[in-house]
Formats: structure tokens, C-alpha cells, sequence
């Protein structure tokens, strides 16, 4: 029995009382509420999210209860699929995803091992299978999280060596359930073509989790979070360019969500920087801390707009 | 005989379960677990062969334990061994090795004398498992 | 304590040189503001000084006396650059729990820097002629003890250290990852080659790696040295073909006369030895000497302290063993004995980790609980394989695991050859408690407090182990240490 086990042996003789047990000790001794407030702190809206990780939570601790009852007959399959845009928190939640899994003992070492295809197919014939083992052994203990899994499958190349991997990464997913989890991730539409058209992968997939788009509040909500982390503020013109930023930004191609406001904001960081530097008299920590407008307001966003409605008044 | 190198050959032989948690303890030391497996132990036969490379940055023993499985599928009539790559700087070696597949039946090695002037005494030590002939030695597993 | 701070005399060369005697402070050896270069030998000293002989003056005396000085002025110091030759007490504390009030007369630590033009490169001849050549016959002190030294890097670079060290060793013996165990062969005195060949045999087959002679070992009536080393070759040769293992016997190869010892060496190169034994009463010049000799032809120099109690031992006077490991890890051996904490030899079980320390570290950190006065980078310069020895058993495997590690080789004389179901048996119990216990603490098991019950179990299945747990279950030598750090870690450590 390892080290980890024995910690859960231990806990589990002290929710359990003569037949009963206590599910809120369980979740109490487990910890686990502390890794869903964290969640809740750090990631703005995504209401649906954290109630599907909430239920998920509740499942795995019942499921627990049940086996010290030996009512479980085989433990519950954990792979999971979190379909969404770029930006909407997929990585961010398969981190704590596998800190509960951790804390709740399904996995034993609870670390997130992120690949993409390039991680896992390779070049050339005998590539493939060495590459994804590879991958495999070090995402023991802990979940694999497969970006954009559906670039695994590419049935326009009938030699592509991704369909190679994919029938690896099954046999592994039934052959060491107890090992690790494996969570595939990418767009909504995407993954269910995915999925279509690999029914084995499908069938192994037990819960999917949608990360829905942010709305403009929230990404308002986001950029002041993301900005109080790094010591920045906004002044009162610098948020109303900040909303009007958002609101232009989510309509454009290529948005993706959270990303692009950490984006945005490097961007405003750095003609901040210029700006000040330009200004003839010394500078206070007020001023080193403020973005305002002018620093928004240089956006292709913002250009590009008035260079189309200037042109449709002309 | 009982060949009794490594770290625990004088304990009865290591269930998985027990092989994973000594690889767990190199593991969280940063050491670097690789198998190598071979059918003459001779004590001065350093190198064994290698089931592919040591494995790097793994977190958790299930996955030495998924190669050497494979590696026993392949090679389980001779001796398979764990060894843990250290690279601390003022070591650079290995700091852990043991033993986890042996034969059923373990040759075991002769040992010969030559006398010289002087009662001067040449020893060579030899490995039955070489005496072998190479239909027998290098015949595939089932 | 007064204040000497002007009492410096290069600013004043005519009264300094002056014909006459004059105080060490005044003669420049005591340097309040010195600030010890990076380049600079740095000894503490434990000093007590005579009745009415003022510390500062007693610390200045122990740097002249050991440096440059002599009694009086001489003039001849004008024709050499002397204020560098000078060494320097530049620090002076007292030593805790000594002086009034206690059983003790006050005691001072004294802090001299040597300048590195003092020593000989690759000499510890030389370096221990400088510093405890005339110091401690000193009459102004009543006793005197080099606690510590810190020796330059740049010093240090000019040895070549242990000839094979324990990364090499170990890949020599291919065995990795647990302790190594040798015993001493008993008796010491007395068995016939051909008798003391056996004893090495049962107890290599019986699963140590190493047998040992003992120090006293040579080529006396009742043993010629080659007839030693032949029977103890057929043994070991044999052991090896039984387990499949890399053996050894420590072939003590002291002698008389360094050509004496040379011939020895040779001959048990010749018969494929992989390892040679030596008395530290042989001296520093003999200890180099052989250690080049191993390292030219692959040999690993096991080092016997024999004699150093007679030094090493009191608190007042003497040498700290762990500068005698320090000289020893320059001089170049690969195992010494370093002490066990548990066994029948005296140790305090800080004091014995601190010589450890200094066997095996890459730089030994300051430690005053473990009586390291110091920091000590030892410039990549191998490690030595501390060797535990004398009085201890199976039984305390979990208690030895847990002060020693695994880079330690753990000698059980009385504790193999003493089971009561033969040498080969009590080999067999020490090395399944010794397996038992590693396996046990690399799964995370608490030892110290589980380590009986580990051992418990082992003797369930293995019968001499339970043997020997039964014989030896009440030796313990539970003596106070008369070598104890004057240190401790925290205030509570008493409680």
C-alpha cells in the first residue's frame, strides 16, 4: 500500500461509523473544497464549469463510500472531455481536475502532463509507438491532456501515423485505469467529429465538461483580475476604452477569450512603458501603475474600425 | 545457485507492487530508472542490454512498471534489472539497482585454477549460461 | 577582556625589532580586524591557558608558535617579507560550560589564519608539522586541541584525494543502493593461514561484500603474510563463483618498512585483489605514498585509525578526529573508519555525523551541533567511504540506516563470527536486515520507530536473523561520550 493509500485508509475509518458515513467528513478530510475555491477565485463566470466539476467531485466521493460499503463493483471510468473555445479555461481547470482527482485518490501523484499531436505521432514508421509510450509513462500518476485532440485523426492521410497513437492511447486507457486519466480537449464541433468517427475513443470518454465563451462583463471581470495580479490599474478612461476594446474585440476573427485580453494588456503594458518614458517630468508609482485610455486607444482594433467607418462616410 | 547482486536479492523476490514503490523512492529523488536485461551475469559483465533508454522525467512508477512488463514479455527466461540514474554533479552514476526477473533455473558460474611459480594462483571465474550453446542462448522467448 | 587593537606593531618596526622578548600580541600574531583571506588555512583551537595567562596572549602564542616565532626578537625576520609568514589569531571566545561554576577551567576557542605560503603543496607531512609540530608541548597552556581547519580550496587542489573514491568503488563492486557489509576476522591473533581463510569464506558466502584483517594483522609467527593472502584469495574467489557478486578482503599490508609494504602490495595485485588495507600509525609520508601506489594500479586503500584514540579522544587536548578525516581525505584513502554512535567505540552520534560529513560531502556545510566549525568546499575531490565498526549487531540495522545512510560500510566482526549457527549464518542475518530495512525506508517507513518490528518480520521467514536478534537483543554500551559537540542545535534539545 503506498504512502498516498495509507493517508486514505486512514481517513476513511473516520467518516465511517457503525454502517453509516458521513459524505461531508469525507469531503471535509478529502480537501477538496479547497481546490473548488480556488477555482472559484481565480476563474471568473464559467458557472456551468464549476457546477460539472462540483457534481464530478460528488460522484467520485459517493463512489468512494460506496466501495468501503463493496457496493462498487469496478471503480468508475474518469476520462474526461472538455470542449470549448481557446481561452475559456480549459488547461487551467484540468490542472485543479487533477489536483482533486489527487486529493480524492484516483490518481497518485495528481501532476498534468499537456501534449499536442506533435508530442505524441511521430515521423516515420517505428516513431509512433516509442513516442506516445514515452508520453504515457510520464503522465502515470497524474492526467494527460491532449490539446486540440482532434488532430490525432487525419483521415485525408491514410498513412498518417495519428490513428497509430490513438490505438495505443485506448489500449492504455483500459489497461491502466488505475493509472492515469486522460482528458482530450479542442472545439466543441471538432471533438464531435472526432468522436464520430472514433467510436472506441467515444465510448471511453465518461464525462465532458463545455466551456461555454465568456460574455463581455466577465471579460471585463477578467482583464481587472489578470491586472491586479501584475500591479496595474485601470483609470476611469482607461476602463470605458477597455469595455469598448472588448466589446469591437469579441466580434473580430481569431478571438479566444481570456487569451486575447492577456493579450491586449501586454499590448497597453508596453505603450504605457513608451508613453511614460516620454513624458518630460519624473513619474510616481501612480503613474507607473496606470493604464488609461491612450494606451488602448492605439489598437488595430480601434484603428481599423474608424478607418472603416471613416471610409463608409466618404 | 541464487545470483545475489543488487539491493534486495536476499529477500524474496519483489512483488510489482513493492518493485513500484522502490521506484517511486528514486523517483522523487530525480533519478532516472532504466531496465536492462541479459542472460550471462557475469559479475564483471557490465553491461547488460538495455530495454530502451533510461526514462526521464517520469513522476510515477506505474510507467517503469508498464516497460518492464513488456520487457519480461520479451526477455522473461533471463535476468532483468532496475537501475537509477543519478546526475548530481560528484555523482553521475548509478544509485540504485536491483534485481526483478530471474531465471527458474540460474546456471550459476565455474570457477578455474592455475597454478604459477611461487603458489601463485590465476582464477577465472565463468558463467555456465555462456557454455550454452547459441541455439539455446539466443532462441526467442514464446 | 582587554582591548589589544593597537597593540599591532608593523607601524612601530624599531621597538618590534627591537633585541629582547617581547608579548606574541605585540610581535603581530594577534589581528583583532584580520578578515581571513579566501586563500587562508583557518585552524580553531581549544586553548587552556595556565593560571594567569591572559587568553589573547595564549591564542598569539598558539599562531607564532605555530607559524614563524620563537622565543625572542630576532632581526633575521627583517630580511623576509615576515608580516605574511605571520599567522594570525584575529578571534577568541569562550567555550561554553567551561570556567567558573563548572567542573571545567575556562576554555577558549582560539581562530588563527595561516597564509597559504606556509605549506608545501601536497603535503601533510608538512602541513601537520606547521600546525601541531611545537603548539601543543607550549608551556603558557595547560592543554591545547585543534578542533578544526579549513583548508583553501586552492590547497586542497594540490592532492589528488581518495585514489578511487565511493562512485568509482561502487561501480568497481557493481552495488548500488544500499549499505556495504564487512566484518573483522576473529580471532585477531592466532588462526593459521589456512584457518583464517575459512572464516573469510563462510562470511563472504553468508553475504558480505567485504572481510577485513585486523590492524595488528602483519606477518607474525603463526601467519607468514603470503600465506594471508593466498588462502585469503581461494576464499574470496570462491565466494564470488557461489553469489555471483564482486567480493574483497581488505589485505592489511602494513609493514616495517615502506619496500616491505610496496612487496605486499604488489603480490596482492598479482593475485587480482581489488583492495588493500593500511594502519593510520604508519605516518602521512607512508599514507600518500601507498595511496599513489593504488592509484596508479587500481587498488582501493582502506584506511585502519589505529592509534588516533590516543589523541583524538580527550576534549582538552589532542586533535579532533574530524581534522584527522580531513587530513585523510587529502592524503587520499577510500574507506576509513569513521565511528558508529551505537557500537562499543567511543562517539557521540553528532560528532561521529560530522565526521561523516566530512568522508562524503562535496562541501561540508558549517555545523556546530555536529562540531563543523566550518564551511569546507572540497573542490570536487572524491568522496571517502566512512566505515562503521566495532560492537555493533543486526539488531541495530534501523538505528545505523538512519545516522549513516547508505554510502557506509558496516563491519559486524563479533556479529557474524559470533552467531551461534556459524560465520556463514550470521553473514546471512546482517545482510537480510540490512535488505530489509533499506527496502523498508525506501517505501517510507518510519524506522526509527518501526525498525525493530521490520526486523521482527524478517525473522519470520529468515532463521538466522532470528538467531542473531535473540543473542544480541540486550548489547548495547551505553557510555557517555567523552567527545561531545559543546554545541547544541536548539535551546529545547535538552528537554
Amino acid at each position: 500500500m503506498s504512502a498516498d493509500q495509507t493517508i486514505l485508509a486512514a481517513r476513511e475509518s473516520s467518516a465511517l461509523t457503525e454502517g453509516t458515513i458521513d459524505l461531508q467528513a469525507l469531503l471535509r478530510e478529502s480537501d477538496v473544497q479547497s481546490v473548488l475555491d480556488q477555482l472559484d477565485r481565480e476563474l471568473i463566470g464559467l458557472a456551468p464549469v464549476k457546477r460539472r466539476l462540483r457534481e464530478i467531485a460528488a460522484f467520485l466521493l459517493v463512489s468512494r463510500a460506496r466501495k468501503q460499503f463493496g457496493l462498487e463493483v469496478s471503480p468508475p471510468s474518469l476520462h474526461m472531455c472538455f470542449s470549448g473555445n481557446p481561452g475559456t479555461g480549459k488547461t487551467t481547470v484540468a490542472t485543479r481536475m487533477a489536483d482533486i482527482l489527487h486529493r480524492l485518490g484516483y490518481v497518485r501523484k495528481g501532476h498534468l502532463v499537456s501534449v499536442t499531436r506533435d508530442d505524441l505521432v511521430g515521423q516515420y514508421i517505428g516513431h509512433t509507438a516509442p513516442k506516445t509510450k514515452e508520453i504515457l509513462k510520464r503522465a502515470m500518476g497524474g492526467v494527460l491532456f491532449i490539446d486540440e485532440a482532434y488532430y490525432l485523426y487525419r483521415p485525408e492521410n491514410e498513412r498518417d501515423y495519428g490513428q497509430e497513437a490513438i490505438e495505443i492511447l485506448l489500449q492504455a486507457m483500459e489497461n491502466h485505469r488505475d493509472d492515469f486519466v486522460v482528458i482530450l480537449a479542442g472545439y466543441k464541433d471538432r471533438m464531435e467529429t472526432f468522436f464520430r468517427a472514433n467510436a472506441g475513443m467515444a465510448s471511453r470518454i465518461a464525462h465532458h465538461i463545455e466551456f461555454p465563451d465568456y460574455s463581455e462583463d466577465e471579460l471585463m471581470q477578467i482583464a481587472q483580475l489578470m491586472l491586479a495580479q501584475m500591479n496595474y490599474r485601470l483609470d476611469a478612461s482607461g476602463e470605458q476604452a477597455m469595455r469598448e476594446y472588448i466589446e469591437r474585440r469579441v466580434r473580430r476573427p481569431n478571438f479566444a477569450n481570456a487569451r486575447s485580453i492577456r493579450n491586449a494588456l501586454d499590448r497597453a503594458r508596453l505603450r504605457q512603458a513608451n508613453r511614460l518614458f516620454a513624458l518630460p517630468q519624473a513619474v510616481d508609482q501612480v503613474a507607473l501603475s496606470t493604464l488609461s485610455a491612450a494606451d488602448l486607444h492605439a489598437s488595430r482594433v480601434f484603428q481599423e474600425l474608424d478607418a472603416v467607418s471613416h471610409g463608409e462616410t466618404t | 545457485m541464487r545470483l545475489t547482486q543488487g539491493a534486495f536479492s536476499f529477500l524474496p523476490d519483489l512483488t510489482d507492487e513493492e518493485i513500484r514503490l522502490q521506484v517511486d523512492y528514486g523517483l522523487e529523488r530525480g533519478w532516472a530508472w532504466a531496465i536492462e536485461y541479459t542472460d550471462d551475469p557475469h559479475p564483471r559483465n557490465t553491461y547488460w542490454e538495455m530495454w530502451g533508454t533510461p526514462m526521464f522525467d517520469l513522476r510515477d512508477g506505474a510507467g517503469v512498471l508498464h516497460a518492464l512488463n513488456e520487457c519480461r514479455k520479451a526477455c522473461g527466461r533471463g535476468y532483468i534489472r532496475l537501475c537509477a540514474f543519478d546526475s548530481t554533479r560528484g555523482v553521475e552514476s548509478i544509485r540504485m539497482a536491483f534485481i526483478v526477473n530471474r531465471p527458474d533455473e540460474e546456471p550459476g558460474f565455474g570457477l578455474d585454477r592455475q597454478e604459477g611459480e611461487g603458489r601463485n594462483m590465476r582464477y577465472r571465474l565463468h558463467g555456465y549460461a555462456a557454455d550454452r550453446s547459441p541455439e539455446e542462448r539466443y532462441r526467442a522467448d514464446p | 577582556m582587554n582591548d589589544f587593537a593597537t597593540t599591532t606593531t608593523a607601524d612601530r618596526p624599531r621597538g618590534r625589532y627591537d633585541a629582547g622578548v617581547l608579548k606574541y600580541r605585540e610581535m603581530g600574531y594577534w589581528q583583532p580586524d584580520y578578515t581571513p583571506k579566501d586563500t587562508d588555512l583557518i585552524c580553531v583551537f581549544r586553548i587552556t591557558p595556565q593560571e594567569g595567562v591572559d587568553a589573547i596572549e595564549a591564542a598569539a602564542a598558539v599562531a607564532g608558535e605555530s607559524s614563524t616565532a620563537t622565543w625572542t626578537v630576532v632581526w633575521t625576520d627583517r630580511l623576509t617579507a615576515c608580516d605574511s609568514y605571520r599567522a594570525k589569531a584575529y578571534q577568541v571566545d569562550e567555550v561554553p560550560n567551561t570556567g567558573a561554576g563548572t567542573a571545567t577551567p575556562q576554555q577558549y576557542f582560539a581562530y588563527v589564519a595561516y597564509d597559504l605560503i606556509l605549506f608545501e603543496a601536497g603535503s601533510i607531512a608538512n602541513l601537520t608539522a606547521s600546525i601541531i609540530g611545537n603548539v601543543f608541548s607550549f608551556k603558557p597552556l595547560r592543554a591545547c586541541r585543534l578542533e578544526d581547519m579549513r583548508i583553501p580550496v586552492a590547497y586542497v587542489k594540490t592532492f589528488p584525494g581518495p585514489p578511487t573514491g565511493i562512485v568509482v568503488e561502487r561501480e568497481r563492486l557493481n552495488n548500488y543502493g544500499r549499505a556495504l557489509l564487512g566484518a573483522t576476522m576473529k580471532p585477531k591473533l592466532g588462526l593459521s593461514g589456512r584457518n583464517y581463510g575459512r572464516v573469510v569464506y563462510e562470511a563472504l558466502k553468508g553475504g558480505l561484500d567485504f572481510t577485513k584483517d585486523d590492524e595488528n594483522i602483519n606477518s607474525q609467527a603463526f601467519m607468514h603474510w603470503r600465506d594471508r593472502f593466498l588462502y585469503c584469495t581461494e576464499a574470496v574467489n570462491r565466494a564470488v563463483a557461489s553469489s555471483g557478486e564482486v567480493k574483497g578482503h581488505y589485505l592489511n599490508i602494513t609493514a616495517g618498512t615502506m619496500e616491505d609494504m610496496y612487496e605486499r602490495a604488489e603480490f596482492a595485485k598479482q593475485l587480482g585483489a581489488p583492495i588493500v588495507m593500511i594502519d593510520l600509525v604508519i605516518g602521512y609520508t607512508a599514507i600518500q605514498s601507498i595511496s599513489r601506489w593504488c592509484r596508479n594500479n587500481d587498488m582501493i586503500l582502506h584506511m585502519h585509525r589505529a592509534g588516533h584514540g590516543t589523541y583524538t579522544r580527550q576534549k582538552n587536548h589532542g586533535v579532533s578526529f574530524r581534522v584527522i578525516a580531513k587530513w585523510l581525505r587529502l592524503a587520499g584513502v577510500d574507506h576509513l573508519h569513521a565511528g558508529t554512535a551505537v557500537g562499543k567505540l567511543e562517539g557521540d552520534p553528532m560528532t561521529v555525523q560530522g565526521y561523516y560529513n566530512v568522508c562524503r560531502d562535496a562541501v561540508t556545510q558549517q555545523d556546530l551541533a555536529r562540531g563543523l566549525f566550518f564551511e569546507q568546499d572540497w573542490a570536487d575531490l572524491a568522496k571517502v567511504m566512512p566505515v562503521a565498526s566495532g560492537g555493533i549487531h543486526a539488531g541495530q540495522m534501523h538505528q545505523l540506516l538512519s545516522l549513516f545512510g547508505d554510502d557506509v560500510i558496516l563491519q559486524f566482526g563479533g556479529g557474524t563470527i559470533g552467531h551461534p549457527a556459524g560465520i556463514q549464518a550470521g553473514a546471512t542475518a546482517n545482510r537480510v536486515a540490512l535488505e530489509a530495512m533499506t527496502k523498508a525506508r525506501n517505501e517510507g517507513r518510519d524506522i526509527d520507530h518501526e525498525g525493530p518490528e521490520i526486523l521482527a518480520a524478517a525473522a519470520r521467514w529468515c532463521t538466522p536473523l532470528k538467531q542473531a536478534l535473540e543473542t544480541w537483543k540486550d548489547v548495547s554500551f551505553n557510555y557517555t561520550s567523552t567527545d561531545t559537540p559543546d554545541f547544541v542545535a536548539t535551546a529545547t534539545a535538552s528537554a
